[in-house]
């Protein structure tokens, strides 16, 4: 009788399952995103000539020459920014601009707050598999957490982290997405220096 | 002349009291001014603001007690330059600008670029000032982008507000508006300086509104404000609960205090008043017993402040809390005892009403520290919740919340007596009964007992257990005598007491009632009736249905009572009720009244006329049907409408107004098809509709029809009886036309008399006069005739005829010719039977080839006879008749054999 054979789940193996969860998530985190940051924009009758844009998150410079493991750390780090950032213009928003009734807005806001921390433990699994620290705590130095002292621009900050979330969650789908071949290649370089060294011995 | 004198002491003290009203009036006047003077003295700029955009703009706004000022307020300003006072103006700000932004602006001497610059201000107003407010500008800062004034206020709605757009030195204006609609034009004070005036109609909603200034490069900037109500409170009333604090509410109306923040905390008397929820908040005081007074509550949020007052002398307004700790401490059959305590001890000094909510009904009771109560007249065996509520009985203001509820069973007891009631049909009677509900039996019945004797007996008693579930009994009683019934149930408890119901004797001379119509209305019966004197107990209204299963009902009344609603669950529409009163005696309920009816009359069912039929009268046509059954009646029937319809399609009807008719006719109708359709004519319509179709036919073609149709059937029997006559004609030509043999005379040989065939088809009554005797010599079965072999038929005249019989055993005997005349037949020269026998005379010349002859094939077989016949031979001996028999038809039907021999009287050789 022919026994059917098990393979063992291999650590490259993980990689790429949590790669395409955290891409998954990512991408649902970006379509949430773009509804909040819609259901934002009808909220406070903005048009666009009122808004700004510039990064309010501050990372290294992409660069070719960033390994997996650098490449993987911006990406964390730069949500890592982007959570708080969230969590304090949610904080203010509710403090100094909240009180009315509750709306698709505020529920949607809640939405994408959670889906940036999924994207965040996932993102913290793979810095962690591709050999980074286990625990990283976001850099708020120089990071404008609290915000302007008026209410209007108090509102055109909120609407800058939301773009900011935006825009870092699109980079987390492109560098996801470049990951698992690169994993692919340095697994497959690693089994055949393996190879390479049992067959001298 | 009379004069007025007051003592001396009296006239001191009123001029003493004059002088206190004056002093008093002078006071309150003093103190008015002053209250007002101290509310435009704490008058003066805030928020202060020094901008610099090529020029220098100072703007400001009143403190919230300048609107005590009711006259023109003016702002002195100083600038200085270096520490040197370089400018003084004064802005004059009427009451109505009062509470909104004031701005000045200096373009000509300031060195911008050069050393500071600083701004004091300070208010003025009736030779009161306010302190000096100093603003200091720092030199070479300018705007960067256009900056708005006011931003994050909060504003009233209904109320006009100017906002300011500076812009950067460098930059040129392009438009100023608020998101809220529709915009007025800007109005533009200098090249940097820009003003939008705008009223607030409407109220932000989740957010604040926006402020935008637009530059023509693009620069833009904006502002937030709130645009809101104050609290909208009302309805201010205020009470104690506890007799040791003030417990105030107010109705918030809906979310117009929205948005954003909700109000300050309230202020009751001016201290502040602890939150108990939405709308309800809780001072404490020190006496609650201090008389009527006003209770005023203010509450502000970020647009405003609201002020509401209530007057009230609390210890008139005490609102106790409610009762706790309530139990059941005695439980009987019918009473329980109820137990509570009161929540405050600072109720047991008050006269306190209660009131006890139990699952049927409130009762209230009345008591100084009112603690417990006896609830009486409860069912037994029952389950029963109780929560009860108090409020001071002297001045009651509110009633407390009710308490938790308790829960209890009474005690079982014996069941109530049982409502029975009778049912005679036939020579049974019916005793039934109403089964006992929960709260009439008081615990689980056991079975019924029924008891009965005549009335005339009180000790010879009958007696029967029925099982519980049952409620009804059958007896076969005596229907000449009058019976006492007894029906009771036990329980655990005992036997209820006994139902006790006279059945009537049956008398059939007694009196009847008409039946009369009643109308259903609204599901039921609305049956009303005459009082009569012979109810001394009250009415008993039956009610069944009046034809099918017999499931009565009944309801017994008071004899104050002529009206009831009789209604059941088992009504159905359509279905004809009867429905019967008695009256009640003190000995057998007496009928009084009968009606029947339907709840609601349904049209009836096509097809009601069972075996319909009709039958034309000459030009009349009548139709009739079966009598309609009950069961079909599913209304009343008022009458029947026959419709008569011809091919033309033109209808003619006829009625009757008789509901018991089972036939109708239809006069006068031409001739030719018609379809009859049959109705029912009910309250709700005609109905029932059946139909038959007729040809009508003139009275003529009846006659020619009656005329025809038999001489059509004698026509066709003829016909039928020539063609049978002609199939058969030489059978009957045979015995009609008997071949005549030639006269032989024989002498009788030594074998003795041969008698000769004859016909003996007995079943042919053949006119055979004097036939001589004949014997049969052979015999042969033929189709339908039946030739016995030595059986002698004997052809004898009897008076009504001829018949034939059967003969044996007789010897054989001469034939003996009598005469050949026949009386009978004198007369007769055309019938063959009369040529028969009329031509005796043996003349005939038959020839083998003679048809006659041909027919009869057989008659060559027979034996040779010898004829003795002296002096008399009308023909040769031995001519005899051959016939080849080869020409015999084997399929002929029928085959005789006859040989006639005529036999002399006496033969001599």
């Amino acid at each position: 009788m022919a026994a059917r054979r098990t393979r063992r789940i291999t650590g490259p193996d993980v990689s790429r399952s949590t790669v395409a969860r955290a891409a998954r998530i990512a991408e649902l985190l970006q379509y949430e995103c773009s509804i909040l940051l819609e259901l934002y924009r009808e909220k406070e009758s903005f048009t666009a000539d009122i808004l700004v844009d510039g990064r309010l998150v501050s990372v290294p410079p992409p660069s070719s020459q960033l390994d997996t493991r650098d490449k993987l750390w911006r990406l964390h780090s730069a949500l890592l920014q982007c959570r708080s950032l969230l969590d304090r213009a949610i904080a203010r928003e509710e403090e100094e601009l909240g009180g009315g009734k509750k709306g698709d807005y505020e529920t949607q806001r809640k939405v994408v707050k959670d889906r940036l921390s999924y994207l965040l433990i996932s993102t913290g699994e793979l810095l962690k598999t591709a050999g980074g620290p286990a625990l990283l705590t976001p850099n708020l130095e120089g990071l404008e957490i609290d915000g302007p002292t008026t209410l209007f621009e108090l509102k055109l900050w909120v609407h800058r982290i939301f773009k900011e979330v935006d825009y870092w969650t699109k980079m987390a789908i492109t560098t996801l997405e470049a990951l698992p071949s690169v994993i692919a290649k340095e697994s497959m370089m690693t089994t055949r220096v393996r190879s390479t060294r049992s067959a001298r011995r | 002349m009379v004069k007025a004198h007051f003592p001396r002491g009296l006239t001191h003290w009123i001029m003493m009291m004059i002088w206190l009203v004056l002093l008093s009036l002078f006071c309150k006047s003093t103190q008015e001014e002053n209250s007002q003077e101290h509310g435009y003295l704490n008058c003066g700029p805030q928020n202060v603001t020094l901008l610099h955009s090529g020029q220098m703009i100072l703007l400001w706004e009143d403190q919230p007690s300048c609107s005590a000022v009711r006259d023109v307020l003016i702002y002195e300003l100083v600038v200085f330059r270096a520490g040197q006072q370089v400018n003084y103006d004064e802005v004059a700000v009427t009451p109505d600008q009062i509470e909104s932004t004031h701005y000045r602006i200096w373009t000509s001497f300031l060195d911008l670029e050069g050393a500071s610059n600083s701004v004091r201000l300070r208010s003025r107003y009736n030779n009161h000032t306010s302190p000096w407010k100093e603003q200091t500008f720092p030199g070479k800062q300018t705007l960067k982008v256009p900056e708005i004034f006011p931003k994050d206020k909060w504003f009233m709605v209904g109320s006009t507000v100017t906002f300011y757009c500076i812009l950067p030195s460098t930059e040129a204006f392009s438009t100023m508006y608020l998101n809220t609609g529709e915009q007025p034009s800007t109005t533009k004070i200098n090249n940097q300086t820009y003003a939008l005036t705008v009223y607030l109609n409407r109220a932000s909603k989740n957010t604040c509104d926006h402020v935008k200034c637009e530059t023509k490069t693009n620069n833009n900037n904006g502002a937030c404000v709130y645009i809101g109500y104050p609290p909208h409170y009302r309805d201010l009333q205020c009470e104690t609960r506890d007799l040791k604090s003030v417990e105030c509410q107010w109705t918030v109306r809906g979310d117009t205090d929205l948005p954003f923040k909700e109000p300050k905390a309230p202020q009751l008397l001016g201290s502040p008043c602890l939150m108990l929820s939405k709308g309800r908040c809780s001072q404490k005081v020190e006496k609650v017993d201090v008389g009527e007074r006003n209770w005023t509550l203010t509450a502000q949020n970020e647009f405003g402040m609201v002020e509401l007052s209530d007057t009230a002398d609390l210890s008139k307004r005490v609102h106790m809390f409610a009762p706790n700790g309530v139990k059941v401490s005695t439980v009987n059959a019918r009473s329980v005892t109820l137990q509570w305590n009161l929540a405050k001890p600072q109720y047991n000094n008050l006269n306190i009403t209660c009131q006890v909510r139990m699952s049927f009904g409130e009762i209230s009771i009345i008591g100084i520290g009112l603690n417990s109560t006896v609830l009486n007249d409860l069912i037994p065996n029952w389950t029963y919740n109780a929560t009860l509520r108090c409020g001071s009985t002297q001045h009651f203001w509110k009633w407390s919340e009710w308490s938790k509820k308790v829960f209890f069973r009474t005690y079982g007891e014996v069941p109530d007596a049982l409502d029975v009631w009778m049912h005679m049909e036939g020579n049974h009677t019916k005793i039934i009964w109403k089964m006992p509900q929960a709260k009439q039996s008081h615990g689980h019945i056991e079975h019924y007992e029924v008891t009965w004797r005549k009335t005339t007996e009180n000790h010879n008693q009958n007696s029967t257990k029925v099982a519980f579930n049952k409620q009804s009994l059958s007896l076969s009683l005596t229907r000449t005598k009058e019976y006492i019934v007894t029906v009771t149930a036990r329980n655990i408890n005992g036997s209820s007491p006994p139902s006790t119901i006279t059945i009537p004797s049956l008398n059939p001379a007694g009196h009847r009632v008409k039946t009369s119509r009643i109308i259903g209305s609204n599901g039921g019966f609305n049956f009303s009736w005459s009082a009569s004197p012979a109810a001394s107990c009250g009415y008993i209204v039956d009610w069944c249905p009046t034809s099918g299963n017999h499931t009565e009902d009944w309801l017994k009344l008071p004899p104050n009572e002529t009206y009831a609603k009789v209604f059941s669950r088992n009504f159905t529409d359509g279905r004809r009720y009867s429905l019967s009163l008695y009256a009640c005696t003190q000995g057998a309920p007496l009928l009084l009244e009968r009606r029947e009816g339907y709840v609601t009359e349904k049209s009836i069912k096509e097809g009601l006329f069972k075996s319909m039929k009709g039958k034309q009268q000459d030009s009349n046509f009548e139709v009739s049907w079966d009598l309609i059954s009950l069961a079909e009646q599913t209304a009343f029937i008022q009458g029947y409408v026959l419709y008569c319809s011809d091919n033309n399609n033109s209808v003619i009807s006829f009625s009757t107004d008789d509901p018991a008719a089972t036939s109708l006719k239809a006069r006068n109708l031409k001739m030719g098809f018609y379809k009859f359709t049959m109705k029912a004519q009910t309250a709700v319509g005609e109905c029932g509709a059946t139909f038959i179709t007729a040809i009508l036919n003139s009275p003529t073609d009846n006659l020619i029809g009656a005329v025809l149709i038999p001489l059509l059937t004698i026509f066709g029997l003829l016909s039928l009886t020539i063609m049978l006559c002609f199939r058969h004609w030489a059978c009957i030509k045979q015995k009609v036309f008997p071949p005549i043999p030639k006269p032989m005379l024989t002498s009788m040989g030594e074998h003795g008399c041969h008698l000769l065939h004859v016909d003996q088809c007995h079943h042919s009554e053949v006119h055979i006069m004097d036939v001589l005797e004949l014997q049969c010599s052979e015999e042969t079965p033929t189709n339908g005739y039946v030739c016995k072999e030595n059986i002698l038929f004997v052809f004898a005249n009897t008076p009504k005829g001829y018949y034939n019989q059967p003969q044996k055993k007789y010897p054989p005997e001469p034939l003996t010719t009598t005469t050949t005349e026949l009386p009978s037949l004198k007369g007769l020269p055309s019938s063959p039977f009369g040529s028969v026998f009329s031509n005796p005379t043996y003349n005939l010349n038959i020839k083998p080839g003679d048809q006659l002859s041909s027919s009869f094939p057989e008659l060559q077989e027979r034996k040779s006879l010898q004829r003795s016949m002296d002096g008399y031979q009308p023909q040769d001996l031995t001519e005899t008749f051959n016939i080849n028999p080869t020409e015999e038809d084997p399929g002929k039907p029928m085959s005789c054999v006859f040989t006639y021999v005529l036999l002399p009287q006496s033969l001599s050789k």
